[in-house]
């Protein structure tokens, strides 16, 4: 071994525990950021120790939110419990989301791979991508009736063209070098795409299914806007006709939670498998 | 004399060719945007030569590299390996890129072993021939890591493994070493010399550098500005004598003077053209 390359693997050491040292760092100014909000919103409201700066009914206190929450939990909301809001909230959402990652992964990989199927498909895709989804809410209604379907698919509107073009997107940007690599290794097609065209898409569609979370999020709000009387975004509407402005941020902490979690779960799915990610 | 002119496409070295370009040619484009970027280009390589191709940038040495690997087609002429015209790329040529052709998510042991498992070898035994290949390389203690934990100087080195183990007619590397520092290159430049003279590999290797031409390569073939051609080609004995301080010796010094007079005047060529451009 050359004593240059000896010291590069010192280096490599090196980076590895100052690394772990900054990801420790990193942690603790997240929790601060957490905390200092906390403190604020605390701070605001007065926590019954002082004149609140902000009046309930606009901004109650983290208390206040977290009573209601108990006695939403106790009583439930408009004759439904608690849970089952959230649990038809996130069914819509859920079955929306792995929908499109099953649909859509597999069929914006095709569209990379395959010159005919971009000829005739991402035309469509990319003429539906740019137009509103929310205006289409009322035609969805009406074709897919006020049942779940219609909001499965209205929460689906945005994310699946999203998914597939991030997935296309991969294939088209993987380096020539490596496919090139591959087939005077001996590869045929079919390695090509399992063992070398898969693998170095897999970074770039994490980052188009996390992406689509914050949209599939906001498209839960949209679906239960109308024509539905169930879900956590109804909850928070709903109550916001009759000023429970602490309901209302209970549903919002709900909303919040899912998503930031699924986002978490996601990257943590992400650094497992693709441990190379930045290294192209 | 360590060094004499030759001509390298005679009929008598093309009849007993491994590798035979004739009249190869490639134009980019069409039209008033047409780039020419090899003229036509007669070139014989027999078994067992180490060829080096230097020229000045934009030459057409890569595009050449890139027809004899099959990724490009030509635009007219025919290349030849073993009898068998060239028709896209095949496991009987390996290629050495640059950097950046390793992948980055497998093990260095499983890129080395990516070759012989597509070919055909029973992942076992595939494992087993790169677990060899890379001890030869110096790399046995580095098998169960991922290429980019690695210096460039170790990954270029997996790169020749990976070629390596395939066990090629014909190894084509275009400017292997071109992006490590002075020190790593020299090394692994002494490396592949004793690994040609072990093997007899048949080796087709394009550099900027008429020291590592000098110092590896039995023929030397100096291209032209674009469109490139040949414009001289040397019988080069540097890479015979089992001297490794040979770069220092006066006949290394004239040598290196006759080829760089040679390329100069290309080298201007070629300026000239890109600040027309
Ligand atoms: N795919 C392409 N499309 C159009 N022109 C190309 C293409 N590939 C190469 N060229 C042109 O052909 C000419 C030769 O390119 P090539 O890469 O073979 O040069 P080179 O000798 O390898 O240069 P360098 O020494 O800088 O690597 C250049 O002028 C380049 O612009
Ligand atoms: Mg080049």
């Amino acid at each position: 071994m050359s004593r240059t390359d000896i010291l590069a693997e010192g280096e490599a050491y090196d980076a590895g525990t100052t690394e772990r040292k900054a990801t420790r760092r990193d942690r603790w100014l997240t929790g601060t950021t957490f905390l200092a909000f906390f403190l604020v919103w605390v701070g605001v409201t007065g926590a019954g120790h002082w004149p609140p700066l902000i009046r309930p009914i606009f901004l109650p206190s983290p208390l206040a939110v977290w009573q209601a929450f108990l006695a939403l939990l106790e009583h439930g909301y408009q004759g439904n419990s608690l849970w089952y809001h959230v649990g038809i909230s996130f069914y819509r959402f859920a079955f929306a989301f792995s929908s499109c990652v099953l649909i859509g992964v597999p069929l914006g990989l095709l569209l990379g791979m395959n010159r005919t199927a971009r000829a005739i498909l991402e035309p469509p895709i990319q003429a539906i991508r740019p137009i509103p989804k929310l205006a289409l809410l009322p035609l969805f209604l009406i074709w897919f009736g006020i049942g779940n379907t219609s909001k499965i698919i209205i929460i689906a509107a945005p994310v699946f063209p999203l998914i597939v073009i991030a997935a296309m997107q991969a294939v088209r940007s993987v380096s020539t070098k490596k496919i090139q690599a591959a087939r005077c290794l001996g590869a045929g097609n079919w390695t090509v795409f399992s063992r070398v065209v898969l693998p170095a898409c897999l970074p770039g569609i994490f980052t188009g299914i996390r992406m689509a979370i914050s949209i599939a999020v906001t498209m839960l709000v949209a679906a239960e806007l109308t024509a539905t009387s169930d879900g956590i975004a109804w909850m928070s509407l709903t109550a916001a006709e009759f000023l429970s402005t602490d309901i209302v941020l209970v549903g919002v902490v709900i909303m919040a939670v899912l998503g930031f979690s699924l986002d978490r779960m996601i990257r943590a799915i992400e650094l497992r498998i693709v441990h190379w990610s930045g290294h192209e | 004399m360590m060094i004499e002119r030759i001509e390298l496409a005679t009929p008598d070295r093309r009849a007993g060719s491994k590798l035979n370009l004739e009249g190869l040619t490639k134009t980019f484009g069409a039209g008033a945007e047409a780039v020419q970027a090899l003229a036509p280009t007669d070139i014989a390589v027999t078994e067992g030569e180490f060829l080096a191709i230097v020229g000045p940038s934009g030459c057409g040495k890569t595009t050449l590299l890139n027809i004899v690997a099959g990724f490009e087609t030509p635009s007219g002429g025919c290349a030849v390996l073993d009898g068998r015209p060239i028709e896209g790329p095949g496991s009987e040529r390996g290629v050495v890129f640059q950097q950046g052709a390793l992948f980055n998510w497998m093990s260095v042991l499983e890129n080395v072993a990516f070759g012989p498992r597509a070919c055909g070898v029973a992942p076992d035994a595939a494992r087993e021939s790169a677990q060899a290949m890379l001890e030869k390389v110096g790399l046995g203690g580095f098998v169960e890591n991922y290429p980019y934990q690695l210096s460039g100087g170790m990954q270029q080195r997996v790169g020749i493994a990976r070629a390596l183990v395939n066990d090629p007619a014909i190894l084509l590397m275009d400017e292997p070493f071109a992006a490590l520092d002075q020190q790593t290159r020299e090394l692994l430049q002494e490396e592949v010399r004793g690994m040609w003279r072990e093997t007899g590999k048949t080796v087709l290797w394009i550099t900027h550098s008429i020291e590592e031409a000098l110092f590896l390569a039995s023929h030397i073939v100096v291209m032209t500005a674009r469109p490139g051609r040949v414009k001289a080609a040397f019988r080069c004995r540097f890479s015979e004598s089992p001297d490794l301080l040979v770069a220092s010796t006066p006949e290394f010094t004239a040598a290196k003077r006759e080829i760089l007079g040679l390329l100069r005047s290309e080298s201007e060529a070629a300026q000239r053209q890109e600040s027309m451009i």
